[in-house]
C-alpha cells in the first residue's frame, strides 16, 4: 500500500509536472510520435486497403503481407533501424509506422468487402460513377470497420511508443526506464500508469470520432454498433 | 562451494614457496634453471587475459615457469582460488577489488595509494597481498571528441567547469542519480550541464550520440579500446571524483618474494592507462590480436626481450 501511496505522491509533486522532464513536456512527446507514426501509417495503409478492398482484388495477398508484418517485433525493427538511421526521432519512427500498417491495411479492406453488394448494384444502377459509388456509398458504410482499424493501431502505437526510450528518444518510457536504471520504482510505476491512461484515452477519443463520422442511417441500422473485424487480436 | 583444505596441494604449495625462497637466495646466477612455478589467472574479459600475459611475461623472463589460468571467472571466482592457493597472482584493480574484500564498505576513494593501502589491511589476514598500484587505470571517465576538445582546449574535468552551461552530458539514464556521474560532476567539479540526454554507459547510444553531435562530453571507461578509433579524448579527473582502479597485481603472500614484487612493480611503474586503451584495441579492435602477443610486443617495447 505504500507504495501505491508513493506513486500517488509521485504525481502530487508539482516537480514533476514541469521542465524538460515534466509530464506535460513527456506528454507532448509521446503524443507526438505516436500521432505522426498513426499518420503516416494511415497515409499507406488506408489506400492500399480500401483499393484492394473495393477491386476485390489480390486481397489474400494483402491480409498475408500485413500479417507477416505484424509478425515482426517492434523492438528488433527499433534496434535495426536505430543501427541504420542513428540516434534520433526516425528510427522510432520507423519502428511505430510499421506497428501501425497491419490492423488498418486489414481492416479497411474487410470493411470495403463487406458492403452488401446489392448496394452496391444498387449504387450502380442509380448511375454513380466508381469514384462517386466508394465515397458516397461504399466508404461511408465502411466507416465502422475501418475506424476499427485506425483505434487498433492507435492504441498499439500508444503503447509500443514507450520504447523509444531504450535509444534515448522521449516520451512517457522516459520514466519506465530511467526508474529502472535509478532503481526509482515510483517513477517506474508512474510511468507505466501514464502510458496506460494514455492508451486508454486514445481508445476513448478515438470511438468518439468513429461515433461522429458514422452516418446516422447505419447508426440506426446497426444499433448495437459493429465489432472489429475478427482477424483482429485487439490491443 | 568453499574451497576446501587439500593437503597434497598445500604440500606442494610449501614446497614451491621453499623452492622460490632458495631461488631467491642464489639469484644472479643466471642459469636456465627455474626459479619455481607462478600460477597467473585472470578475469573473464580481455584486458585481464592482456594485463595476466604482461605480468606472467615479465616473471618468465625473470626465470620464473609460468602456468596460466585466463578468463578463469568473476571475482567471484578467482579471489577463492587465490585464498586457496589454487592460483598465486592475479591482475586486481584497487577500488574495486577493495569493494570485493571488504564487502561493499564503501572505503574505496580516489587516491590510489590510499584505497591499496586499505585493500591491503583486508587482504592481510587472508593471506594475500597488493603490491604498488600502477599509474594505468580502468575506471569510469568523462570523454569529449577532439574537435571538443581543440575548441575548448580541454584537457581535466575541471575544464568544464566555466563552459558546462553550453554542453550538453549523456550517460546513462542512472547518471542524474549517482554520486559518481551528475551530482559528482556538480559537487567536486561545479560544473553544471546545459542538458543530460539519458543513453548507455560506453555503449552504442553514446557512440552514436558523439557522433551526430547530440552530447558534448559522455560518459565512457578510460580503457576501452576504441577511444582512439572513435576519436575520443577522455578527461583527466583531475579532482579524484572516480574511485581508484588502478591496475595493481594481488598475490599470495607466500609468492611475494622481493625478486616477484621487484618484477611486478618494474611492470607497474611504466604501464599506463593509454598502454591499456592501446592494448585492448589491438586485442577487441579489428586486428584481433592474442592477448600473449599484445602482451609480448609491450614487453619488447620496455626492453624486455625474450
Amino acid at each position: 500500500m505504500t507504495h501505491l501511496a508513493n506513486v500517488v505522491q509521485w504525481f502530487a509533486n508539482p516537480a514533476h509536472w514541469s521542465g524538460p522532464d515534466g509530464i506535460p513536456q513527456r506528454l507532448v512527446e509521446h503524443v507526438q510520435i505516436s500521432a505522426e507514426s498513426v499518420a503516416i501509417g494511415a497515409l499507406i495503409a488506408l489506400p492500399i486497403g480500401i483499393a484492394l478492398g473495393h477491386y476485390g482484388r489480390f486481397g489474400n495477398l494483402a491480409i498475408n503481407i500485413s500479417n507477416v508484418g505484424r509478425a515482426l517485433p517492434s523492438f528488433g525493427l527499433l534496434v535495426i533501424a536505430f543501427q541504420v538511421f542513428g540516434l534520433g526521432n526516425l528510427p522510432i519512427l520507423v519502428a511505430l509506422v510499421a506497428l501501425a500498417i497491419p490492423p488498418m491495411v486489414t481492416n479497411s479492406y474487410v470493411g470495403l468487402r463487406e458492403v452488401d453488394p446489392d448496394v452496391r448494384e444498387a449504387a450502380r444502377g442509380m448511375g454513380y460513377r466508381e469514384l462517386t459509388q466508394l465515397l458516397r456509398v461504399e466508404l461511408p458504410l465502411a466507416v465502422p470497420l475501418v475506424m476499427a482499424g485506425i483505434r487498433t493501431s492507435a492504441v498499439q502505437v500508444v503503447a509500443t511508443a514507450t520504447l523509444a526510450a531504450l535509444i534515448a528518444g522521449g516520451g512517457f518510457g522516459r520514466y519506465v526506464i530511467d526508474g529502472f536504471a535509478q532503481q526509482d520504482y515510483t517513477k517506474l510505476f508512474a510511468g507505466a500508469v501514464l502510458v496506460a491512461a494514455l492508451a486508454m484515452a486514445t481508445e476513448l477519443s478515438l470511438s468518439g470520432v468513429e461515433r461522429l463520422l458514422v452516418p446516422r442511417g447505419i447508426r440506426l441500422l446497426q444499433a448495437p454498433s459493429a465489432g472489429r473485424a475478427t482477424t483482429f487480436k485487439t490491443a | 562451494m568453499n574451497p576446501r583444505f587439500v593437503p597434497g596441494r598445500f604440500l606442494a604449495a610449501l614446497a614451491a614457496l621453499v623452492f622460490v625462497a632458495t631461488a631467491c637466495g642464489s639469484s644472479g646466477n643466471g642459469g636456465p634453471t627455474s626459479k619455481g612455478t607462478l600460477t597467473v589467472a585472470g578475469f573473464n574479459f580481455p584486458e585481464s587475459s592482456i594485463l595476466a600475459e604482461i605480468y606472467g611475461q615479465a616473471l618468465a623472463h625473470d626465470g620464473y615457469t609460468i602456468t596460466y589460468k585466463l578468463l578463469l571467472g568473476t571475482r567471484e571466482v578467482v579471489a577463492p582460488a587465490l585464498e586457496s592457493g589454487q592460483i598465486d597472482l592475479y591482475p586486481g584493480y584497487a577500488a574495486t577489488d577493495l569493494e570485493f574484500y571488504n564487502k561493499g564498505a564503501g572505503e574505496a576513494n580516489g587516491d590510489a595509494a590510499a584505497t591499496t593501502a586499505k585493500l591491503n589491511s583486508h587482504l592481510q589476514a587472508l593471506g594475500l597481498t597488493a603490491l604498488t598500484p600502477s599509474a594505468a587505470v580502468d575506471q569510469n571517465a568523462f570523454a569529449v571528441t577532439t574537435d571538443t576538445q581543440k575548441k575548448y582546449n580541454l584537457t581535466k574535468l575541471s575544464d568544464l567547469a566555466p563552459i558546462g552551461g553550453q554542453l550538453t552530458l549523456g550517460a546513462g539514464p542512472e547518471c542524474p542519480t549517482r554520486p559518481f556521474c551528475q551530482p559528482g560532476l556538480q559537487k567536486t567539479y561545479g560544473i553544471n550541464f546545459k542538458a543530460f540526454k539519458p543513453l548507455d554507459t560506453d555503449g552504442p547510444l553514446t557512440r552514436a550520440a558523439f557522433k551526430n553531435g547530440s552530447i558534448d562530453v559522455g560518459l565512457v571507461f578510460s580503457s576501452d579500446g576504441d577511444l582512439n578509433s572513435l576519436g575520443l579524448v577522455v578527461l583527466q579527473d583531475d579532482k579524484h571524483l572516480e574511485n581508484a582502479d588502478n591496475v595493481v597485481p594481488i598475490l599470495r603472500q607466500a609468492a611475494a618474494s622481493t625478486e616477484v614484487t621487484t618484477v611486478l612493480n618494474a611492470i607497474d611503474a611504466k604501464l599506463t592507462t593509454a598502454d591499456l586503451v592501446t592494448l585492448n584495441s589491438q586485442v577487441s579492435g579489428s586486428q584481433h590480436m592474442d592477448p600473449d602477443a599484445v602482451a609480448k610486443a609491450w614487453l619488447q617495447q620496455h626492453n624486455y626481450s625474450s
